[in-house]
């Protein structure tokens, strides 16, 4: 049968069409637009300290703690207050859409830092605190603090934010073995200082 | 009872205390808002009614921000032509109260006296809400209230905002994102999102059988729900807030339908708008770690006609500027509050009769107050009105006048709070007077003392 160009053409611009319309009306992309834009502002770039910017963060980061969410395992006081109810009613589809749509958005711009803040949590990041049992962060993090798969994306993101996290993680309340191992050494300075350098890359 | 009976019913006391005080307070508390949401109450307050950063937010959003199913429809461009919530945000606020004076009222038959305190006063309830709060459709929420009052026995329209809001950029500032929006509302600072202004300011509850001051700032609550105004807003770079409203008197010469008395707005009722006043607002928010401080302005000009005068009548100018700052610590167990507010009125008296044509008054109040673990805190409270002296305005009158024509008013405000749930605060409150219209003591040229009007008040106030 010889094929009909325009009927063919035509056929392909409805479904291109179709297409389009439907990654419009994506309810998990609407949500972005509607609910997560609130805080974590419509490019991930976050409105405020208390709220993460989720830009360039890893998909696999982002999907892990979406599904932590939902079923509460993730348990810090902000996630209860925030993100409980939030995530209670994504299904793994949205949270995959959701996760991928923030991952590829542009990373945002590093605050501004005291100088001598930064390399002192530079050198916490690079080289650890030996005697405090604190590793190297870019072991895991990646050199640029870049992050890995399942292990987060730290440059340019909320100084406070990174705060509350390792405080957090020190004291159990985002429950995380490697990550409470880590941080339970750490003076409130160092914490400081390690969150003035990555807020600022 | 034995002793040892003694010591186990103490125990018993002693852990039904700490059980009640370590209990997680996760999200018990679920107000219209939070049934929309799915949010905690503590991502919104911080110990209600005052606002987080996130709070003012989702204010700034237009109350619009959901979790919940939807009753959608889409018209052929897959645009949203309505979004609903599937349960109503209806939430009903419960207050109930004693009231003691520090001395009896003397039975002076003027209305306005007798129905003050009479020494004690318990009032179940003080006063009965019914909200609907939250979304009407993608871009549009609605805070309305209303309230019964036992003190007129009327249900009436208390504070209400109806607000759309909407996202915009900036194309020259990449990612720069602001919120506009409009507000309707019908109390000037209802719409505000800081508790540093008048509507949601504090003492956030006061008894309302207490004595009145004889001079309050036209924007410290005399309009409040007697006025209808709209206004636009745009919050910047999560930073700058700027605001332009007008308010108008509402309808005038309608009876009160429950009542059938004269209603509040007919000619016999003051401080009714000649045309419109305006009403403006802005503020700076900075917010860091835990930490969030802004500053700001606000004012009001407006023509009010006193009771008596009809619309086309003689009208009284009162204009003002005033300054409010607020900070605020909140942390996961200890949560610091400091609010603070400057009101200065040039009042111009061309209808009422005052013996200068031209008076001030400066109101100033300054709070701070602390919680631990949301549940135990406690705030503390300077506050002083001052102003120019006119024997003919403030005239002598027992409880209610002043003997040598000053409004000058100064005194604390001390308040302890338990909240055995989120929504849920017990409290006692205590206001010391060390000045009242004008003087310490014999202040009304009748005999009475500031300090006899000194009022403790204890109160329950929920919200479910």
């Amino acid at each position: 049968m010889k094929a009909n160009a325009p009927v063919l053409t035509l056929a392909c611009l409805l479904l291109a069409g179709g297409i389009a319309e439907a990654a419009d009306s994506n309810p998990a992309l609407d949500l972005v637009r509607r609910e997560c834009s609130t805080c974590h502002g419509a490019q991930g770039i976050s409105t405020s300290p208390t709220f993460p910017n989720l830009a360039a963060q890893t998909p696999q980061y982002l999907e892990a703690q979406l599904k932590a969410f939902r079923d509460r395992s993730r348990a810090d006081p902000h996630a209860q207050a925030f993100m409980w109810g939030m995530a209670a009613q994504l299904n793994d589809a949205a949270i995959k859409t959701i996760a991928e749509y923030f991952s590829k958005q542009p990373p945002a711009q590093g605050e501004s830092a005291d100088p001598a803040e930064v390399a002192a949590g530079r050198k916490i990041f690079e080289e650890g605190i030996e005697k405090q049992d604190v590793p190297a962060c870019l072991s895991c993090h990646g050199d640029k603090a870049q992050g890995n798969e399942v292990f987060p994306r730290l440059a340019s993101q909320r100084r406070g934010y990174l705060e509350r996290q390792l405080e957090a993680f020190a004291a159990n309340l985002r429950e995380n073995e490697i990550m409470h191992q880590n941080s339970r050494h750490l003076t409130a300075l160092q914490i400081s200082q390690l969150a003035a350098f990555l807020s600022s890359q | 009872m034995g002793a040892r009976q003694a010591t186990a019913g103490a125990s018993l006391l002693a852990t039904i205390f700490a059980i009640l005080l370590l209990q997680p307070s996760a999200a018990l508390a679920t107000p219209g808002f939070a049934r929309q949401t799915g949010l905690a109450c503590e991502a919104c307050h911080t110990v209600f009614p005052e606002l987080t950063p996130f709070g003012r937010l989702f204010k700034f959003n237009g109350y619009v921000f959901s979790n919940v199913k939807q009753l959608q429809d889409i018209n052929e461009k897959s645009q949203s032509t309505l979004a609903m919530t599937e349960f109503p945000p209806v939430a009903v606020q419960l207050q109930a109260s004693v009231t003691s004076l520090g001395h009896s009222l003397p039975d002076t038959g003027a209305p306005a006296v007798t129905d003050l305190s009479q020494k004690n006063t318990a009032e179940f309830p003080q006063a009965l809400s019914i909200f609907y709060t939250g979304k009407i459709s993608d871009n549009l929420g609605a805070f309305l209230q209303v309230t019964w009052n036992p003190n007129s026995n009327s249900i009436g329209i208390d504070n209400s905002d109806l607000r759309f809001a909407d996202h915009g950029s900036f194309p020259s500032l990449d990612a720069s994102d602001f919120i506009y929006g409009v507000t309707i509302n019908n109390n000037p600072t209802s719409q505000d999102v800081w508790n540093s202004t008048p509507a949601w300011g504090y003492p956030f509850i006061v008894t309302n059988v207490g004595v009145p001051r004889i001079a309050t700032a036209l924007i410290d609550g005399t309009l409040a729900q007697s006025s209808a105004g709209i206004g636009v807003y745009v919050w910047m770079f999560s930073h700058l807030y700027l605001e332009a409203s007008v308010y108008h008197s509402a309808k005038t010469g309608t009876s009160n339908a429950f009542t059938g008395g004269p209603g509040p707005l007919d000619s016999t009722f003051g401080m009714r708008i000649s045309s419109t006043a305006p009403y403006w607002r802005g503020a700076w928010e900075q917010d860091w770690s835990r930490n969030s401080l802004s500053f700001g302005t606000y004012g009001i000009k407006a023509d009010t006609h006193p009771g008596g005068v009809g619309q086309g009548g003689p009208s009284d100018t009162f204009t003002d500027v005033a300054l409010d700052a607020q900070y605020q610590y909140i942390g996961d167990s200890h949560i610091v509050s400091a609010y603070a507010t400057w009101i200065h009125e040039d009042r111009d008296f061309n209808a009422t009769a005052a013996a200068n044509p031209h008076n001030t008054l400066n109101t100033a109040r300054v709070t701070a107050s602390y919680f631990y673990n949301r549940k135990i805190g406690g705030s503390l409270q300077y506050f002083s009105v001052t102003g120019s002296s006119d024997a003919v305005l403030y005239a002598p009158a027992a409880v209610l006048g002043s003997a040598n024509g000053s409004p000058d008013t100064q005194g604390i405000v001390a308040e302890l709070d338990y909240l055995p749930w989120l929504n849920t605060k017990l409290g006692v409150q205590y206001t010391a007077f060390t000045k009242f219209n004008g003087a310490a003591s014999n202040y009304d040229g009748s005999g009475r003392n500031a300090s006899d009007n000194n009022t403790l008040f204890v109160f329950i106030w929920t919200a479910f």
